[in-house]
C-alpha cells in the first residue's frame, strides 16, 4: 500500500493538485488514526468520514463545499462533543475539537494560509497522541506523520516547477535530520519546570499505580509505567532487594472478584484496636521524596516505628499498618521516616479480630475446595500448610505475565487449574483465598517492591512499574508473617526487578523440545524478545522519564550541583550555539567556493604581508604593484600583479594564467 | 480604546511610511556581477511565522503540563527545524550574483522592460525567489523564479514609463519564503541600468513641413524626392518598403535568390526636409516641441522621406533609415537632460 503511494509513477500520473492535497490528506490520516483508540466512535467516524469526502472532492475534481454546509456540520459536532463529555475543558474534550476541526479545516482549505492552519493543528494533534502512548511505535509513526507534514508545507511553497515527491520528502527528512543534534541538546539541557501546571490528575485517565482495591481477574493487560511514585534517601544502611516492601494498602475483604480494604465498620465491635509490634532489629532511617498520586497513601518501608509528620500534621497509622496523610497528596512532598524490617507482630491476635482475617464468600470455586480438602487430609499443621502451598504454586507450570487471560465466575479455579498466567494480584488473591480457605488468617498487602539505586548519588528510586501486591498470614505465635507467593512463580520478580522477570514465555509450552528451542529464553525469538525488552527499557528510563529531577542530577554529574534555571539556561544556549553553529556554517559557507585566481592572490598578500608589504585597503593590484616595485624589486611579484590584474579586470584572458601565476607564487619567498 | 488605537495605528502607519521612504529609495547603482554578501541579506518572520511561535510555546507548556517527553521531544524538534529554516531561507537568497542585461527603447507612456541575469553558483536549485521593483511612487507586479543549481536565468521587470530621458532602473527587491514559509528573506539590489525613453510623440501634430516652405508648398509635401527615377538597386536594410521595386522583383525567380530590389531616386525635393527645433513656432513650450518634432521624424519616416534634422548644437545631415531615426529620437529623449545621471528620486 504504502509502497505504491511512494512509487514515482503512481504520482505523475496525478496532477500537482491532486497529489499535493492527497500528500495533506494522508499526512492528517496518519495523526488522527492513533487518535482513534480511545476517540468515541462517532467522532472518529465523522473525521474519517470527512476525510474521505475531502479525497472524493479532490478525484472527483468537484468543488469544495460551501460554508452554508459546513457550518451546521461543524456546529453540530462541537454540539455532539459538548454533549457526549461531562467537562467542557478536559483533556478528552480539547483532543476531539481538535479532530473534527482538523477534518473539517481540510474541506475548507483554499489558500495557503489554510495550509498553515491545517498544520499548526496537526502538531497540536500530534502531542495529543502522546498523551496517551508515548511507546516507541507511536514516536515512529508521529515522525513519519512529522516528515509528511511538513514535506506537505515545502510542497505549497512552490512557486514554480515541483520536484518529484521523493525529493521533496528527501528535503523535509533532511531538514529533521538536520534538527535533531539541536533537540537532543535541548531535551538535555533546557530547564525543566516539574508538571503539572495546573490540575490535570484529576482529569481524563487515572494514573497507573496503587489503588484500594484489587480485580486482577477482569486485568487482561497491565500497562508499564515508568513514572517515578517516590524517591528514597537512606541515611545509612541500605537494606537488599529482597526486604525492600513498601507498604501500602491493605486488602482484607474479598467479594468473589474484588479485593478491598477493611473499613472499621468490618471489624466487630468488642475488637481490642491495639496491634503488638515487637521489633527486633534496629530501626532503618531514610528520607521520602513522594511524587503526586491523589491519594492518601504514604509509603515507608515494611513496618514504620515512627509515623512521619506532613505539612505540620501528623499522619495516621491504621490497624493494618497502612500510614494515611491526611489530605490526599496532589504536590510532591518530602519526609522523613524510619522502619524496622524484623520484627514479631501481633503475636497475640484477638480471636475476634482473627474472624475478619478469614473471611470468604460461600459457595464458590468448587475446584478450589476439592484441592483444600486434600491437602487438608495430608496436614494439620498451619506452618507446613503454608509450605505446601507455595510447592505448588512452584512445581505446577505456573508462569509469570502482564498480560494474563481474563478470569471467569470462578476465578480461582480458573486461575489455579486451567490460565495458571498472571502478575503479583493472581498470586497474592489465589494464595491469600486458599488460606483462608485451610483456616489460615491471610490478607493481601499491596505497596511496591524493589527500586532501583543510582550509583551515582545512591537514591533509589522506585516506579509505578514497581507496584506489588504480596500477603501477610497470621500464624500462632509468629505473628503476622509476610509471605510474596510472586516470588515462588517468579524469584526474578523480587531479586531484581519486573522487566527482568518477564521473559519467561516458555512455561506453557511444557516439554515441547522445538518449542523450547524457538521460544525459550536462549532462542532467538527468546534473545530478540529481550532486545525489544532492554531497548524499552531504556527508552523509558531515558527518554520518557527524564525529568526535572533527572536533569538536576546530570547537571550534578557535569559538576553543576547547585545550578538553578537561568544557569540550565545559559549552558543550554552556549551548547545550542555551538551545534547549531557547527551544522549552519558549513552550509551558509559551503558554497563560496573561492574564485581560484582570488585565492592565489591571498595567497601572495599572505606571503608578502608576512615581510612587512601588506596591501593598502585602497590599493588594487597596480597600484599597489607601484609602490611595490620601490620597495621589493622582484620580478616574479611584477609579473604575478600584472597577469592577475589582466586577469582580473581585462576582457582578454591569457591561457594558462592560473598555472603560471601558481609557479610564479612559488617562487616568491 | 479606540482612540489609543488609532493613534497607535497612526504610529505604526508612519513607521510605515518612513521605513519604506528609506528603504526603497534608489541607491547608488552597482555595476558589474554583484553577489548578495550574507550581510545585505535581511530575514524576518512572517505572519506564519509568528504562529508557529506562538505554537511552540503552546506545545511546551503542554509538555511541562502532562509531564510528556515525547511531546518535549516534538516540541524541541520543532523549534530546532524553524532554526534551520532560518538558515535554510537565508541561504536561499544569499550568494546569488546579479547582473543587469539588456533594457529595451520605448517612447514615454510605454512599459520599458529591463532584464536581469540571476546566477546560482551553487549545486542546488534555489526555488521561489520573488523579484520586483520597488520605488515610493509606484507599485510593481512581483515576479517568482526557480534558479537551477550553477545556472543563470534571466528575467525581466518592467515599469511604465513616464517622461523623456533617462529611465533608471528601480531599486530590484529580491525576497524568498522557502523552505517553509516561516521567515521571509530579503534583499536589495539597484541596478546599474538605465532606458532610454523617447519622447512621446504628439497625438495630432501638423503634417511634416519642408525646408523653406511657407504656406502652399506644403501640398506638394508627399511626393518630394520621388520624382526622379534613377535607376534599381539591392535592397538595403532601412529602405523604404514603399520603395520596392515589386516590378523588378517579381521577374526575379526565387532560385536567383528571392532578391528584394529598391527603386532609386535622385535629387528632386526630398533633400528640402529639414526638421529644425528652431523653425517651431515660439509660443510652444519645450515639451510640445519636442513631441511635435518626434511625431514629425516618425511621420517622414514612415512616408520614406529623406530628412535632415536639427536641434540646438546637434545637426544631422540628410539621411532616411531607422539608424537616422535612431539618432534623431535620442538627441529628442535626451534634449536638456543630464546626460547618463537624470536620476528620477535624487
Amino acid at each position: 500500500m504504502l509502497k505504491t503511494l511512494f512509487s514515482v509513477s503512481a504520482w505523475q500520473n496525478l496532477s500537482r493538485d491532486k497529489a499535493d492535497t492527497l500528500l495533506v490528506l494522508i499526512a492528517c490520516l496518519l495523526v488522527i488514526l492513533p487518535h482513534t483508540s480511545h476517540l468515541q466512535v462517532w467522532n472518529s467516524v465523522t473525521a474519517i468520514a470527512v476525510l474521505l469526502w475531502r479525497a472524493y472532492v479532490t478525484f472527483s475534481g468537484r468543488r469544495m463545499p460551501p460554508k452554508w454546509v459546513l457550518l451546521p456540520i461543524a456546529a453540530a459536532c462541537m454540539v455532539a462533543v459538548r454533549m457526549s463529555q461531562q467537562s467542557l475543558l478536559g483533556r478528552e474534550t480539547g483532543v476531539s475539537m481538535l479532530v473534527i476541526l482538523l477534518a473539517l479545516k481540510l474541506l475548507e482549505m483554499h489558500a495557503k494560509r489554510d495550509l498553515f492552519v491545517v498544520t499548526l493543528l496537526s502538531f497540536f494533534l500530534i502531542l495529543s497522541n502522546f498523551l496517551y502512548s508515548q511507546s516507541i511505535a507511536t514516536a515512529g509513526l508521529m515522525m513519519v506523520a512529522l516528515i509528511a507534514i511538513l514535506t506537505a508545507q515545502i510542497t505549497f511553497q512552490y512557486t514554480g516547477k515541483v520536484p518529484p515527491l521523493k525529493q521533496r520528502l528527501r528535503h523535509s527528512a533532511g531538514l529533521l535530520l538536520m534538527a535533531i543534534p539541536l533537540t537532543v541538546v535541548l531535551f538535555v539541557l533546557f530547564p525543566r519546570i516539574q508538571g503539572p501546571l495546573w490540575g490535570t490528575p484529576s482529569d481524563g485517565m487515572a494514573r497507573t499505580g496503587l489503588s484500594n482495591s484489587m480485580s486482577p481477574g477482569k486485568v487482561s493487560n497491565l500497562a508499564q509505567s515508568e513514572e517515578v511514585a517516590f524517591r528514597v534517601k537512606f541515611f545509612d544502611t541500605v537494606p537488599p532487594p529482597v526486604k525492600r516492601y513498601w507498604r501500602g494498602p491493605v486488602l482484607g475483604k474479598y467479594d468473589g472478584r474484588t479485593w478491598t480494604e477493611l473499613m472499621l465498620s468490618d471489624f466487630p465491635q468488642s475488637a481490642v484496636p491495639k496491634v503488638e509490634i515487637i521489633p527486633r532489629s534496629k530501626a532503618i532511617g531514610y528520607q521520602v521524596t513522594l511524587e503526586p498520586s491523589n491519594a492518601r497513601f504514604i509509603f515507608g518501608l515494611d513496618i514504620a516505628r515512627i509515623v512521619p509528620v506532613i505539612d505540620g500534621k501528623r499522619t495516621i497509622m491504621t490497624r493494618d499498618l497502612q500510614i494515611l496523610a491526611q489530605q490526599t497528596i496532589n504536590k510532591r512532598i518530602r519526609y522523613e521516616i524510619s522502619s524496622i524490617t524484623d520484627y514479631t507482630l501481633d503475636p497475640n491476635l484477638d480471636p475476634v479480630i482473627m474472624q475478619t482475617w478469614l473471611a470468604l464468600p460461600p459457595n464458590i470455586n468448587p475446584r478450589t475446595q476439592q484441592l483444600v480438602e486434600q491437602w487438608q487430609a495430608k496436614e494439620q499443621d498451619p506452618a507446613r500448610l503454608v509450605s505446601l502451598v507455595l510447592q505448588f504454586y512452584r512445581t505446577e507450570k505456573f508462569r509469570y505475565t502482564l498480560q494474563p487471560p481474563i478470569l471467569g465466575q470462578n476465578e480461582f479455579d480458573d486461575f489455579l487449574f486451567t490460565t495458571r498466567a498472571g502478575f503479583c494480584e493472581h498470586y497474592a488473591g489465589s494464595f491469600v483465598y486458599l488460606m483462608r480457605k485451610l483456616g489460615i488468617p491471610a490478607r493481601v498487602v499491596t505497596g511496591y517492591q524493589g527500586g532501583e539505586i543510582n550509583p551515582v548519588d545512591g537514591i533509589l528510586t522506585v516506579r509505578q512499574s514497581d507496584a506489588h501486591a504480596w500477603t501477610e498470614v497470621w500464624l500462632h505465635g509468629q505473628g503476622w508473617l509476610r509471605i510474596d507467593p510472586t516470588s515462588a512463580v517468579a524469584p526474578e520478580r523480587i531479586e531484581n526487578n519486573l522487566a527482568r522477570a518477564l521473559p519467561r514465555p516458555v512455561s506453557a509450552l511444557g516439554d515441547f523440545g522445538v518449542f523450547n528451542s524457538l521460544l525459550g529464553s536462549d532462542s532467538l525469538i527468546g534473545r530478540l524478545r529481550n532486545q525489544f525488552q532492554a531497548i524499552n527499557h531504556a527508552w523509558g528510563q531515558w527518554v520518557l522519564d527524564y525529568t526535572p529531577q533527572k536533569q538536576r542530577n546530570f547537571f550534578a554529574s557535569l559538576g553543576f550541583e547547585e545550578i538553578d534555571w537561568a544557569g540550565m539556561l545559559r549552558i543550554t544556549l552556549l551548547i545550542g550555539a555551538m551545534v547549531m553553529a557547527a551544522i549552519v556554517i558549513p552550509l551558509i559557507r559551503q558554497q563560496q567556493k573561492r574564485d581560484p585566481l582570488d585565492a592565489l592572490y591571498s595567497a601572495l598578500e599572505l606571503k608578502l604581508a608576512k615581510r612587512g608589504l601588506t596591501r593598502l585597503p585602497h590599493e588594487g593590484p597596480k597600484t599597489w604593484a607601484q609602490r611595490l616595485r620601490l620597495q621589493l624589486p622582484d620580478d616574479a611579484v611584477m609579473q604575478f600583479l600584472d597577469i592577475y590584474a589582466a586577469q582580473k579586470y581585462a576582457s582578454h584572458v591569457p591561457p594558462n594564467a592560473l598555472a603560471t601565476l601558481k609557479s610564479l607564487l612559488k617562487k616568491i619567498k | 480604546m479606540t482612540s489609543m488605537a488609532s493613534k497607535r495605528l497612526g504610529f505604526r502607519a508612519r513607521l510605515a511610511q518612513r521605513v519604506r521612504k528609506r528603504t526603497l529609495r534608489a541607491g547608488v547603482p552597482e555595476a558589474g556581477i554583484v553577489q548578495l554578501s550574507l550581510r545585505r541579506v535581511y530575514i524576518i518572520p512572517t505572519g506564519a511565522g509568528f504562529a508557529f511561535l506562538v505554537m511552540l510555546m503552546v506545545l511546551f507548556i503542554s509538555s511541562v503540563n502532562y509531564s510528556l517527553s515525547l511531546g518535549f521531544i516534538l516540541t524541541f524538534l520543532l523549534v530546532a527545524v524553524a532554526l534551520i529554516d532560518i538558515h535554510m531561507t537565508y541561504r536561499n537568497l544569499a550568494h546569488l550574483y546579479l547582473q543587469a542585461g539588456r533594457c529595451n527603447t520605448v517612447f514615454a507612456g510605454e512599459t520599458a522592460q529591463f532584464e536581469f541575469s540571476i546566477e546560482n553558483r551553487r549545486k542546488d536549485t534555489r526555488y521561489a525567489i520573488w523579484l520586483d521593483f520597488v520605488s515610493p511612487e509606484q507599485d510593481f507586479a512581483e515576479q517568482a523564479v526557480d534558479i537551477e543549481g550553477q545556472s543563470s536565468q534571466t528575467v525581466a521587470l518592467t515599469m511604465v514609463s513616464s517622461q523623456r530621458g533617462w529611465l533608471e532602473a528601480p531599486k530590484v527587491r529580491l525576497r524568498t519564503r522557502f523552505p517553509l514559509g516561516l521567515l521571509l528573506a530579503w534583499s536589495y539590489w539597484q541596478p546599474a541600468q538605465q532606458a532610454l525613453i523617447y519622447p512621446c510623440p504628439e497625438a495630432n501634430p501638423p503634417p511634416v513641413p519642408q525646408a523653406g516652405m511657407q504656406g502652399d508648398e506644403v501640398q506638394q509635401l508627399g511626393h518630394a524626392g520621388q520624382d526622379d527615377f534613377a535607376g534599381i538597386r539591392n535592397y538595403q536594410m532601412g529602405d523604404n518598403v514603399k520603395h520596392l521595386a515589386w516590378r523588378q522583383i517579381a521577374r526575379l525567380s526565387v532560385e536567383d535568390g528571392g532578391q528584394l530590389i529598391s527603386k532609386q531616386f535622385e535629387g528632386g525635393t526630398s533633400s528640402q526636409l529639414c526638421l529644425d527645433f528652431a523653425h517651431l513656432p515660439m509660443q510652444l513650450d519645450l515639451e510640445t516641441k519636442i513631441s511635435r518634432l518626434t511625431s514629425w521624424v516618425l511621420q517622414a519616416e514612415k512616408d520614406g522621406l529623406s530628412y535632415s534634422f536639427a536641434l540646438d548644437n546637434f545637426h544631422l545631415a540628410h539621411g532616411q533609415g531607422s539608424q537616422h531615426q535612431a539618432s534623431c529620437l535620442r538627441a529628442l529623449a535626451l534634449y536638456g537632460k543630464t546626460v547618463g545621471s537624470a536620476s528620477n528620486y535624487a
